[in-house]
C-alpha cells in the first residue's frame, strides 16, 4: 500500500513539472463585436496548432464594461496579458508603467523603426512613452454621418442633395425629419453619440476656435467664445430649446440598424456598415443607407471633424518575460490580417499597406472616413482625460437638461478642467 | 459550594458551544467588513492612484479636508439626504399600511404578499433597465401618466429634469424594497398577542383605537428595526443611479455619496479620496443609527 502511495504521488508531481515546463495561459480581454470573435477564434485556433504547449483564453465584456474590469484586475495586479480599450482609456496604464513594451523581434519585425514605418505616420504616437513603444492597433477609427435615405425621402427632403454640410443645416434637417408627439419625439432627426464628448463635441468648438487644452498643456478651455457658441446650440438642441434630441433618448447608434423609422441619421464610425449587416441584411442590402462628413459650422474657423481614437492591443508588463513575448507573437499574428479585418469586421489597422491597398479603397464610402480622418486630430488623451469628458459631459448636460445658464456651465467646466490640469 | 462550582461549569460549557456557532461567523464578519473598513481607513490617510505600482504618498487628513470644502463632495451629501429622506420615510409609512391591510385581508393574503414582494427579488440592475424603459420619453411612463391626467404628448422629462430624475429613483427604490419591508411589519403584526386586541374589543375599543393605541406601541421594536435598515439602504444607494446615469440621466442631481465614491476611485483612479469618502459614509450611517436607538427605546415594550 505504502509502495502503491509513493508511486501515484510521484506520477503526480511528475506530471504536474512536465505540465508546468510546457504549459503557457496566454489570457486576453477585449470588448464584444460578434463579427470579430469569429475571426479571432479562428486565428487563436491556428495559432495554438502552430506553437504546441500555448493556449488563449479569449474572454469579451461589454465596451461599457471593459474599463472598469481591466481597472480592477490590474489594481489587483491580476491584469489579462492582453488587452484593448480606447487610447483614452488606456494611456494610464502607459503613464503608470504598467505595459510591456512592444518587443519587436517576438512581433516578427527586424527593428523598432520597421515597427514605425509599417504604419501611417502618427497613429503609434499616442503610445509612445520615454522613447518605447507600447501598442500595437487594433483600429483606428473616426466618425462621420449615417444616413437613413428612407427617412429623408419620408420628410419630402432628397439625402443625396440635402443632406446637411453644416451644423446649423443639422438643426433644420432634423427638424424636418422629426415626428413629434406634442413633447415627445418618436422621430429624430439626428442625435448626438452622448456621451462620447471628447470625440464627438469637442471638435464642435475646436472648429470655433475653442480648444479643451491650451498647447502648453497648462491652461483647461481655452477661448471661451467658442465654448459658449457651442453650450449655446447643444441648449438650443435639447428639451427646453427646439427639442430636437437628449441623452435620455435611446442612443442613436443603436436605432438606426433597425430602420425602424424612429431616427434618420447617426454619428458612427465604419464598423458601423458591418453591423448594419449583421443585425439587419434587408436593410444592408437595400442601400438605403448613406454616408457624409461630419458636418462644420457656418462661421467656422477650422475645419475639423470628429476626433479619431484607437484602440491598441496592449499586454501586461507584470506577466513572465516569456508571457510577453508570446503575447506579441500573438498580437502580431492576429494583425497581420488587416484585410480581414477590414472586411469580416470593418475596422480599419492604419497601415501602410492597407491603407494604400484596393480592398479598402473600394469599401464603400471609405473615401468619406479617409478624408475626414487627414483632417482631423487624434482624441485628447492624459493621465485624466475620463475625468475631464466627465466634466464636458457635466456641463452639456446641465445646459440641455437642468437648465443652467452658458455662462455659468462654462464658469464651472473651467473651474473643474483647471483643477484636474493642476492635480496632474 | 459544589451547587456553584457545578452551575458555573455548565454556563461555561453553555458558552463554549456558543462560541463554537458564532466563530465562523465572525471570522466571516473580521476577514469581510471589519478588514476591508480598517483598510479603507488606512488608505484614506494617503495619495494613492489605483494603477500606481510607486509607494503612496502619507498626507493624513488632507484627504478628509479636500472633501469638507469640495463643492462636488457637498453635492453628493445633498442627494444622499435627499433621497433617503424621499425613500425612507414613505417606505416606513406604507410598507405598515399594506402589512396592516394585508393582515386584514381573509382571503388572498399569500397573493397580496407575493405581489408585493416580488420586486425585491429582482437585482437591482434588472429593476433599473426595466424602469430605464418605462422612463424613456417615448416609454410608458409618460403614455400612463398622459392617458391619466389627459395631458396627451407631454414629455414629463423623468430622466431630463433635475428634479424629476430624483424623484425617478425615488420611486424604483420605493417599488423595489417596500414588499421586503411589508414582509418585515407582517411578522411583526403577527407576534402581537390576539388576547390583547380580544381584551381590547370587550373594553368597547374601534379599528382606528386599536391600530393606534395597541398595534403601533407594540410595533415598536418591528417599527425600530424597518426604519433602521431601510435608512441605512437609502444611503447606499448605488446601482439605481449609476444605470440611470449610464443611460443618459444628467449626474449632479442624483450622484449621491456611493456614486461619487465609484467614479472617484473608478474613473478617477483616486482611491485614497474615494476611501476618505467611504470612512465619512460609514460615520453617518453609524450617527444615524446611534441616534436612532437612543430615540426609540426599544426596550420598553411587553405584553
Amino acid at each position: 500500500m505504502k509502495k502503491l502511495l509513493t508511486i501515484f504521488i510521484f506520477v503526480l508531481l511528475l506530471s504536474m513539472t512536465v505540465n508546468s515546463v510546457t504549459a503557457m495561459e496566454i489570457t486576453f480581454w477585449t470588448h464584444e463585436d460578434p463579427n470579430r470573435t469569429e475571426i479571432e477564434d479562428r486565428y487563436i485556433a491556428e495559432f495554438e496548432q502552430a506553437n504546441p504547449g500555448v493556449t488563449i483564453k479569449r474572454v469579451t465584456s461589454g465596451s461599457g464594461q471593459i474599463q472598469e474590469l481591466i481597472l480592477t484586475a490590474f489594481a489587483a495586479n491580476q491584469g489579462p496579458d492582453i488587452f484593448n480599450m480606447s487610447i483614452e482609456d488606456e494611456y494610464a496604464y502607459i503613464a503608470n508603467e504598467r505595459l510591456a513594451p512592444l518587443d519587436f523581434q517576438a512581433a516578427g519585425y527586424p527593428s523598432l523603426q520597421a515597427v514605425y514605418d509599417a504604419y501611417i505616420p502618427g497613429v503609434l504616437d499616442p503610445v509612445t512613452y520615454k522613447g518605447q513603444l507600447y501598442g500595437l492597433p487594433l483600429e483606428l477609427t473616426n466618425w462621420c454621418i449615417f444616413i437613413n435615405k428612407k427617412v429623408f425621402r419620408d420628410a419630402g427632403l432628397d439625402p443625396e442633395k440635402d443632406y446637411p454640410k453644416t451644423w446649423e443645416e443639422m438643426v433644420e434637417v432634423s427638424d424636418k425629419l422629426c415626428i413629434r408627439e406634442g413633447e415627445i419625439l418618436n422621430r429624430r432627426g439626428f442625435d448626438f453619440r452622448y456621451p462620447y464628448y471628447l470625440v464627438a463635441m469637442v471638435p464642435m468648438v475646436e472648429q470655433l476656435g475653442g480648444q479643451l487644452i491650451s498647447d502648453d498643456g497648462k491652461t483647461a478651455i481655452v477661448n471661451d467664445e467658442a465654448w459658449l457658441k457651442f453650450l449655446k446650440f447643444m441648449q438650443e438642441w435639447g428639451p427646453s430649446g427646439r427639442n430636437l434630441g437628449s441623452p435620455t433618448y435611446t442612443n442613436a447608434r443603436k436605432l438606426f440598424n433597425m430602420d425602424n423609422n424612429d431616427i434618420g441619421m447617426c454619428n458612427t464610425g465604419l464598423y458601423q456598415v458591418g453591423r448594419i449587416n449583421a443585425d439587419n441584411p434587408a436593410f444592408y442590402e437595400s442601400k438605403e443607407w448613406m454616408i457624409v462628413p461630419f458636418p462644420v459650422f457656418e462661421d467656422a474657423v477650422k475645419d475639423v471633424p470628429a476626433a479619431y481614437y484607437g484602440h491598441y492591443y496592449m499586454v501586461n508588463g507584470q506577466k513572465s518575460k516569456e508571457n510577453q513575448q508570446m503575447a506579441w507573437k500573438f498580437v502580431a499574428y492576429m494583425l497581420s490580417h488587416s484585410e480581414e479585418y477590414l472586411t469580416k469586421v470593418n475596422i480599419v489597422q492604419p497601415t501602410v499597406e492597407l491603407m494604400s491597398s484596393e480592398t479598402y479603397k473600394s469599401m464603400p464610402y471609405s473615401d468619406v472616413f479617409t478624408n475626414d480622418m487627414a483632417k482631423g486630430h487624434i482624441v485628447y488623451y492624459g493621465e485624466n482625460s475620463a475625468k475631464i469628458q466627465s466634466h464636458v459631459r457635466e456641463a452639456v448636460e446641465s445646459v440641455m437638461l437642468a437648465g443652467i445658464s452658458p455662462e455659468d456651465a462654462l464658469k464651472t467646466l473651467k473651474r473643474k478642467v483647471q483643477e484636474v490640469l493642476d492635480e496632474e | 459550594m459544589s451547587k456553584r462550582i457545578s452551575s458555573y461549569s455548565i454556563e461555561r460549557k453553555k458558552a463554549r458551544w456558543g462560541w463554537i456557532f458564532v466563530t465562523p461567523t465572525l471570522i466571516f464578519f473580521s476577514l469581510f467588513s471589519f478588514y476591508p473598513i480598517f483598510n479603507a481607513l488606512y488608505t484614506s490617510l494617503f495619495k494613492k492612484k489605483l494603477l500606481s505600482l510607486k509607494p503612496p504618498d502619507f498626507i493624513g487628513l488632507d484627504n478628509y479636508s479636500y472633501l469638507l470644502e469640495s463643492p462636488d463632495f457637498w453635492n453628493s451629501m445633498r442627494a444622499t439626504v435627499v433621497f433617503t429622506l424621499g425613500t425612507f420615510v414613505p417606505l416606513l409609512i406604507f410598507s405598515l399600511i399594506f402589512a396592516v391591510f394585508i393582515m386584514s385581508r381573509k382571503r388572498f393574503q399569500n397573493f397580496f404578499q407575493i405581489a408585493y414582494y416580488s420586486p425585491a427579488v429582482l437585482s437591482s440592475v434588472v429593476a433599473a433597465v426595466i424602469w430605464l424603459l418605462i422612463f424613456d420619453p417615448r416609454g410608458l411612463g409618460n403614455q400612463w401618466l398622459n392617458l391619466m391626467m389627459n395631458t396627451p404628448g407631454i414629455d414629463h422629462k423623468w430622466l431630463a429634469h433635475s428634479v424629476m430624475v430624483q424623484m425617478s429613483t425615488m420611486l424604483v427604490y420605493f417599488w423595489k424594497y417596500v414588499g421586503y419591508f411589508t414582509i418585515i411589519f407582517i411578522v411583526g403584526l403577527a407576534s402581537i398577542p390576539q388576547s390583547i386586541y380580544e381584551a381590547a374589543k370587550i373594553d368597547g375599543a374601534n379599528d382606528w383605537k386599536n391600530f393606534w393605541y395597541i398595534t403601533l406601541p407594540l410595533l415598536k421594536p418591528t417599527t425600530i428595526l424597518v426604519s433602521i435598515i431601510s435608512m441605512l439602504q437609502c444611503l447606499r444607494t448605488f446601482s439605481t443611479q449609476y444605470l440611470f446615469t449610464q443611460g443618459g440621466a444628467p449626474l449632479a442631481p442624483i450622484n449621491v455619496i456611493t456614486l461619487n465614491i465609484y467614479h472617484t476611485a473608478i474613473r478617477d483612479h483616486q482611491i485614497g479620496r474615494a476611501s476618505a469618502m467611504s470612512i465619512i459614509l460609514f460615520v453617518i450611517m453609524m450617527l444615524f443609527t446611534w441616534v436612532q436607538f437612543k430615540t426609540s427605546r426599544a426596550d420598553e415594550i411587553s405584553y
